[in-house]
């Protein structure tokens, strides 16, 4: 599998630093977990944190911190919160809100060949799935502020390209497209924005504003 | 080890690692005494308080000494992999929100291209040419960086604070992004 189309470096740079709230470090992990070539950039940029904190002011701690935390080495390490991964066709960061089976999702219907989910929204940010049925899509849109989105299974078109498992897309106002999805299996992307869609036909728009999309 | 020079990144990086596979205490002192002023300072100018502050550094000590035998020097050296618990245990207790990562035993994860192994010597020369392309950023770039690592803001927060075009603020991260990545690639 290779992935064709990236987050930009700047955001990854963001997310290595801690810059990123948690809609956006979701959906960026869930990227790397496709993309061995973002995941060296995250690394690069999380050894330009290792060195901005080895060239920090040294401010020794109060106390004899040192004592305190030598006498607590002993002590049992909380256990693993983690169980182990079964095999699954959710990536592992997005288990934690959504289960291990895409397929035992909930999801809601829309219109024709759209059903969406919705997993969270905190402040500004909102984060769902979208799946459409081959051939159909969420008709013409543009977008009131940035918008993220990946593919998870399937593949979708529009006229900036095609995107497939792991393909990243980011849109902005100025980008008005109409992605449908290609033929073959669903095509299931997860997207965060930080506004609500701009669709073109009144009824989708109505649709829309009544579920939040 | 000489007490009287400044200890070097790589003699850093050794202890950790033998802190990861003979859990010994000494080397581990060494790491406290030489990382976890620089982790408290990390926190104090991501706005904790001093006593927050305290507690958290000491919290990041014993998490590296239970998590050592999961660093891998072949990886990272050691003030990356402790970078990346500073902000873990930042963005956990102070901001108490998640922060999504990938699992590299995830079954899902697509995994990394053959790439030739790194030696320890090329390991060492990336902190010091990661650290040399730092300074060599221009101030503008180096001013969003800063704000990107010791504040934790993201993109249209710099733009807002530095009224400035969000393009802008993003071009100025893409370009240091653009050094960082070419220091350690080696043709900077």
């Amino acid at each position: 599998m290779t992935i064709a189309h990236h987050p930009a470096d700047e955001l990854l740079l963001s997310y290595a630093a801690g810059a990123t709230d948690e809609a956006t470090s979701l959906i960026v992990a869930t990227h790397l977990t496709f993309c061995p070539q973002c995941r060296r950039t995250v690394a690069k940029a999380e050894a330009a944190g290792g060195a901005l904190l080895e060239s920090s002011e040294s401010v020794p701690l109060s106390g004899n911190a040192l004592q305190a935390v030598m006498s607590r080495l002993d002590e049992p390490a909380p256990a693993p919160i983690r169980a182990p991964l079964t095999p699954s066709n959710v990536p592992a960061p997005l288990r934690a809100y959504i289960g291990d089976d895409l397929e035992r999702v909930r999801w809601t219907q829309i219109a024709g060949g759209i059903s969406f989910k919705p997993l969270f929204q905190r402040g500004e940010s909102r984060v769902q799935l979208i799946r459409s049925k081959p051939g159909s899509g969420v008709g013409l849109h543009t977008h009131r502020g940035e918008e993220f989105t990946l593919c998870l299974t399937g593949g979708y078109t529009d006229i900036t390209g095609n995107y497939a498992r792991g393909d990243w897309q980011s849109t902005t106002p100025d980008i008005l497209h109409r992605p449908l999805a290609d033929a073959g299996e669903d095509c299931i992307v997860l997207a965060v924005s930080d506004a609500p869609l701009l669709f073109r036909n009144w009824g989708i728009a109505l649709i829309a504003k009544w579920f939040g999309f | 080890m000489n007490d009287t020079k400044p200890a070097l990144p790589a003699e850093m990086t050794a202890l950790l690692a033998t802190v990861g596979t003979k859990r010994d205490r000494a080397a581990f002192e060494i790491l406290f005494v030489h990382f976890a002023p620089r982790v408290r300072s990390y926190l104090l100018r991501l706005g904790a308080s001093a006593a927050l502050a305290d507690d958290l550094a000491q919290e990041a000590m014993l998490t590296i000494w239970r998590k050592a035998e999961m660093f891998d020097p072949a990886k990272a050296s050691a003030s990356t992999w402790i970078f990346t618990i500073a902000r873990n245990l930042h963005i956990d207790a102070i901001r108490r929100e998640r922060r999504p990562e990938f699992d590299p035993n995830d079954p899902a994860l697509v995994p990394d291209e053959e790439v030739p192994p790194d030696t320890q010597m090329v390991r060492d020369s990336e902190d010091a040419r990661v650290r040399s392309a730092l300074t060599k950023l221009s101030a503008e770039q180096a001013q969003v960086v800063q704000m990107s690592f010791f504040a934790e803001k993201p993109h249209s927060q710099i733009a807002k604070e530095l009224g400035l075009p969000l393009g802008t603020v993003k071009s100025r991260l893409r370009l240091a992004m653009a050094r960082i990545k070419s220091a350690l690639d080696g043709d900077a």
